[in-house]
């Protein structure tokens, strides 16, 4: 339905402490407005961070081209198979020794959005500003958050986590400058009401003694809500009613952990928010990504997963083993069968956010349309500490830019920063030098 | 690599080759080898300017060849190095009777397409990233196409300034010179570390003797570097060892196998000719045939590229 009168781009449902934004709306679109005067959605940009790399020999298919029968590792993405571009033979050699000894994995967490070698060292930190907050220097103030650091495991900054290396350096993708890493966030709660709340962040005791007495926050803006709705067609209301229930559904999952959390140990460290299962601390953080995107809160999104070297068990799959121990297999198969079931798991996490994205429609095309997701580590083969032929997927197509469903594989030793350059120029920030980038990325656009 | 609490490493080996154009250069390839199991070099990085897949997998044939010999693996299941090639469509070069020989067949080799090969100037660089300061050599046996590459990378004229020694040039001049004119100009006028020229004399007056081929490779019942030195021509041929001189010059420059100019700024001329101008704190040099050390020096090449290579204890994968 077109209305005589457009609604703005960024209209808000605002109640008492809150404020949501909403997504893209066909009433958005200027009435009377020729088709080739539709604003374009913007191009969002995330990167998914999995640590200590991948078993490669379940994530490289054996051909280039087109994308078919996807490796173990790969197979739960299968279905979105042409969604996805798979790019061979990237290397950060910024992770590499380069003569700093051991710390491998404090050194490819720190230099994988950064393109420089981070200073070996526990106290004064010193990497490289990261691409996406150059990204977020220019384009950010067009969204309500320049960037969002998630994550979902450590946000420690000190101590040494690798061989020397700084907590600050296993722990962080972002980096604010040369200095100032941008920690995650890793509590769903803290991120709900980053996202809809008045800014305030709530101590776990404030935040339990409020919910015994709070309805959901889309009580407060009842009035607001009944209001817009009145103005729009059949087809906004009813994506105004799926957004509204998705970030219900969201407050019913964190209510949720919450009061798992409290039965199973009120004294526990973790955020008070947390879900102690990884698949539903992955679905909450990735769904309020999408509803951050959607409605257009920020454009710029990276997701430590884990940590960089994490030691973490994944009992939920029946690993009891630490992660990083299981990465140094010598070649046992059982270990690397392990191994290769948590990458597994983690890359089935992701396809379950690649496939909300595609299902949340925006205008023409899909969220996973207009984004430009990456899904990576900084090693590859985890038992040598690999730094070339980094695993590295990008889901979407960066606003009809991207011809996804296929691999590409570059020559050997070139560098992962030519990739961030090509993103860079997409997500209107194009720079002359990233890193150590010798130029842009060639083949992104090419069917 | 490192070696912590060892000092500086050998000197590391940057090696710019147009592998698969004459035999000198397969020569060069074995005597570096040979200089690396004695530990007197470290193999920081091979680029071939000879824009053929095939010259890619000869250096990488002969690369797990010593490998294997060295780590008691096998060759097929050894992961070679990155072997970078000349950013050209992978059969620009035409192919010759060293990258043609049926004989090199039988050798595993992981150079199947361009994609098995590395960018060259990413892989200069990044090679040199990892040299302590004042300890890699480069050696140019090639026209310098491949080199300018790496001069045209952000930071690495300081790169080079801080980790090259030397940068050591053979010929023959008349085809690495005359295929590159302009590459070549750029290279003398702008390449930031000390350059050392072997001319073209010294390779065609010290020749690696045919005989050595037929003998003192024979610890391997099949040797690649044999194999690629009989397919070149018929034997027996005494073969010029123009790449040769560069490389023992580069890791024993303190030997005095030959002599040393005094220094001075080459040019290079349109035509293609190397003018050298003596003068004061010039950053050129050129090698000086010593006819004394004639037998000496092919003493050397042939010892040391006929090294049979020594089984080494397994280096561990990173723990940490």
């Amino acid at each position: 339905m077109m209305t005589q009168k457009s609604l703005p781009r960024r209209t808000f449902l605002r109640g008492l402490g809150t404020t949501i934004a909403l997504p893209f709306l066909d009433a958005m679109t200027p009435a009377m407005a020729a088709v080739r005067n539709t604003p374009k959605p913007p191009v969002r940009m995330a990167f998914v961070y999995v640590p200590n790399g991948i078993m490669m020999d379940g994530w490289n298919p054996d051909y280039e081209g087109k994308l078919g029968a996807l490796p173990k590792i790969l197979k739960p993405l299968e279905p979105f198979k042409d969604d996805i571009l798979l790019l061979g033979n990237l290397t950060h050699n910024a992770g590499r020794a380069l003569l700093d000894g051991a710390g491998d994995h404090g050194r490819c967490c720190a230099s994988y959005l950064t393109g420089v070698q981070p200073r070996k060292t526990l106290v004064d930190i010193k990497s490289g500003i990261s691409f996406d907050q150059i990204v977020a220097n220019q384009v950010g103030k067009q969204t309500r958050f320049p960037s969002l650091e998630l994550g979902m495991e450590d946000a420690r900054q000190a101590g040494d986590c690798d061989s020397g290396y700084s907590c600050a350096y296993t722990n962080n993708l972002a980096w604010k400058s040369e200095t100032q890493p941008l920690p995650p966030i890793l509590d769903p709660r803290a991120l709900f009401e980053r996202l809809f709340g008045n800014g305030i962040l709530l101590t776990p005791e404030a935040r339990a003694r409020q919910s015994r007495y709070r309805r959901s926050i889309l009580d407060f803006v009842t009035d607001d809500t009944r209001k817009l709705e009145s103005d729009l067609g059949p087809a906004d209301r009813r994506k105004l009613d799926e957004y509204l229930t998705s970030i219900r559904e969201i407050e019913r999952q964190i209510a949720k952990a919450e009061k798992d959390n409290a039965q199973i140990d009120p004294h526990m460290e973790k955020p008070y928010g947390v879900p102690a299962d990884f698949a539903e601390h992955f679905k909450l953080m990735t769904d309020m990504m999408t509803i951050a995107f959607q409605a257009d809160l920020t454009r710029i999104i990276t997701f430590l997963v884990t940590h960089e070297g994490t030691s973490r068990p994944y009992r939920e799959i029946g690993i009891p083993d630490g992660h990083h121990p299981l990465t140094h297999h010598r070649n046992m198969p059982d270990l690397m069968d392990k191994v290769a079931q948590i990458n597994c798991y983690q890359a089935r996490q992701f396809a379950g956010w690649v496939e909300k994205l595609k299902a949340t429609r925006e205008g023409d095309a899909t969220l996973l349309d207009n984004s430009m997701i990456v899904y990576g580590a900084g090693l590859s083969d985890g038992n040598r500490h690999s730094h070339e032929d980094l695993p590295t997927l990008v889901a979407g197509r960066g606003g009809n830019y991207i011809k996804s469903g296929r691999r590409i594989v570059y020559r050997k030793e070139t560098p992962m920063c030519n990739l961030f350059m090509s993103m860079m120029d997409r997500m209107g920030a194009p720079v002359e030098h990233f890193g150590d980038s010798t130029g842009r990325l060639e083949g992104l656009d090419l069917a | 690599m490192q070696f912590p609490g060892q000092g500086k490493p050998p000197t590391g080996v940057v090696f710019d080759t147009d592998m698969g154009s004459g035999i000198d250069d397969a020569l060069a390839l074995a005597l570096l080898h040979g200089l690396a199991g004695k530990d007197e070099a470290r193999i920081a990085a091979i680029s071939v300017s000879y824009a053929n897949l095939k010259a890619a997998a000869f250096v990488d044939i002969v690369g797990r060849f010593y490998a294997s010999a060295t780590t008691g693996l096998a060759a097929m299941f050894l992961r070679g190095l990155p072997i970078g090639l000349a950013n050209a469509s992978a059969a620009a070069a035409p192919d010759t009777p060293i990258l043609t020989a049926p004989a090199l067949a039988k050798y595993p080799t992981g150079i199947r397409q361009l994609n098995d090969t590395a960018e060259v100037a990413p892989l200069i660089r990044n090679a040199l990233t990892a040299q302590h300061d004042q300890n890699a050599v480069v050696v140019l046996t090639g026209p310098a196409t491949n080199l300018v590459k790496v001069l045209d990378l952000q930071g690495a004229r300081d790169l080079i300034t801080r980790k090259v020694k030397m940068l050591v040039i053979s010929g023959p001049s008349d085809i690495n010179v005359k295929t590159g004119i302009a590459a070549a100009k750029r290279l003398f006028a702008e390449w930031p570390s000390p350059i050392v020229v072997s001319p073209d004399g010294i390779g065609e007056e010290l020749l690696f003797p045919a005989a050595s081929i037929e003998k003192d490779f024979a610890y391997a019942e099949h040797h690649p570097i044999v194999d690629a030195y009989q397919a070149y021509k018929s034997m027996p041929y005494d073969a010029p060892t123009w790449a040769m001189s560069a490389v023992l010059y580069a890791v024993r420059p303190q030997e005095g196998y030959f002599k040393l100019s005094d220094p001075g700024v080459a040019t290079v001329l349109d035509d293609g000719r190397t003018r050298f101008t003596p003068a004061t704190g010039g950053k050129h040099r050129h090698l000086i045939l010593d006819a004394d050390q004639k037998e000496r020096v092919i003493k050397t090449y042939t010892e040391i590229a006929s090294a049979k290579p020594v089984e080494r204890k397994f280096r561990r994968p990173p723990s940490n």
